[in-house]
């Protein structure tokens, strides 16, 4: 015997429904839609119009069931989108940026040329976006399935939670271009350079041997990540995951440096003896500067975070 | 003249129509009905209502203990039968205070601009 259109739509939709509400909810579904077809045959329609007309009303078998359920038709629902969203553009934005200047830092100490580390660098953060994104999409999803959870996990807000100022923009602008052109000046003083030796080559500030390394320009990649890391932090909003992977992007980039200058490997002993300058007493400056700098961004970087943070005196009062 | 297309006429008609078809229910199953009597009922007296919407409608309604349910196999197609509970009749009631209180208050609203 061959199933009926009403048998398949009814095993349709019970598949989508819990086994213990199953032989109720098929025995009224079936006696719902035998009602629905004698109605139409009453009415004069053949028996197989008929049939076809009561299911195609009652729509996808599959929706009926959620409807039955209260299953959400929906993989994260509105109660839950605003802090998934939020959730996603701090992880985003905090980790994304260290893990391009770490999977340099890496493949530059495996010696890989310096295109080689920055398409590597590309391609671990494209892998490490689209792990992030899959993973906090997956546990919204299934948060927003528990109504226990959901409960929990949902933020209330309220107005303490508005951000305190705006953004900083010719901060994040002059911060860009002072960057770039610290750069630039590197890189001209060390190949057209004001001073000269005598054959009349030019005596670079930087000691040649790391000059030719390449090592350069992983500070001009650790740049480029900085000033990517900053739009970023501006656009999605500065919170403590920023602050966090502000300061171990610091100490990143002052540590190999840091280690460099003390070791004498970072400056040309010949462009300050040229200068008639002690070397020694310059790297000593150079090194505290460098700590102080680094300090301070940290420290400044926190501040902005806990700025950010709803205040509890304007709770208080309700 | 701004001419409102079938859509937007169609989605604000559903929004005031809304939470009507619940009333409907509690106040036509005083006398108990199974489900595709009960969608007759209310398409004969003006509360259009999509099968798909009402059925899960009816089990949601007696999970929250406004109606209560009863097989009757006396008849040789057995149906689901229906009937509005105590919370059932209280809710109704309060709805109805409610559904009159906005009438009066169209009335007056219409009356006014008139």
């Amino acid at each position: 015997m061959t199933a009926t259109l009403t048998d398949r739509y009814v095993l349709a939709m019970l598949r989508g429904v819990p086994g213990r509400q199953r032989p109720d909810l098929e025995r009224e579904l079936r006696a719902s839609i035998a009602d629905a077809i004698d109605d139409r045959l009453r009415d004069g329609a053949d028996a197989g119009s008929a049939e076809a007309q009561v299911l195609a009303e009652l729509g996808d078998p599959a929706r009926l069931a959620a409807r039955y359920t209260d299953r959400p038709l929906h993989l994260i629902g509105p109660e839950l989108y605003l802090d998934y969203v939020r959730v996603l553009k701090a992880l985003l934005s905090a980790v994304l940026p260290l893990l391009f200047v770490a999977a340099g830092i890496v493949r530059f100490l495996d010696g890989a040329p310096i295109g080689r580390v920055v398409g590597d660098a590309v391609v671990a953060v494209l892998v490490a976006a689209m792990h992030i994104a899959f993973w906090v999409t997956a546990v919204f999803a299934v948060v927003g399935r528990s109504p226990a959870l959901r409960e929990k996990v949902r933020t209330k807000w309220d107005v303490s939670a508005l951000p305190t100022y705006r953004i900083d923009l010719v901060g994040l602008i002059g911060g860009a271009v002072v960057t770039a052109l610290l750069a630039c000046l590197l890189v001209l003083s060390q190949t057209v350079g004001p001073l000269t030796g005598a054959a009349g080559e030019p005596i670079g500030v930087i000691a040649p041997a790391l000059w030719e390394s390449g090592a350069l320009y992983l500070g001009i990649f650790f740049a480029a990540a900085r000033i990517g890391f900053d739009l970023l932090g501006h656009y999605v909003g500065w919170g403590m995951p920023q602050a966090v992977a502000n300061a171990v992007l610091t100490v990143l980039f002052l540590v190999p440096v840091i280690w460099l200058t003390t070791g004498g490997l970072l400056l040309n002993d010949a462009f300050f003896a040229a200068l008639g300058w002690p070397r020694a007493v310059i790297s000593n400056v150079l090194v505290i500067a460098l700590a102080l700098m680094g300090l301070a961004d940290t420290a400044e970087g926190f501040r902005r975070a806990l700025r950010r943070r709803p205040t509890t005196t304007t709770s208080e009062g309700l | 003249m701004v001419v409102i297309d079938d859509d937007a006429l169609a989605t604000h008609r559903q929004e005031l129509r809304r939470g009507t078809v619940v009333l409907a229910c509690l106040l036509i199953l005083e006398r108990p009905d199974y489900g595709y009597a009960l969608l007759e009922a209310l398409e004969s007296k003006g509360f259009a209502v999509d099968a798909n919407t009402l059925y899960p409608l009816l089990r949601r309604l007696e999970k929250q203990g406004l109606l209560t349910s009863e097989w009757n196999t006396e008849e040789s197609r057995p149906r689901k039968f229906y009937r509005t509970s105590a919370d059932g009749a209280e809710l109704a009631a309060t709805l109805t205070g409610d559904w009159t209180e906005l009438n009066t208050a169209f009335r007056t609203l219409l009356k006014d601009e008139s």
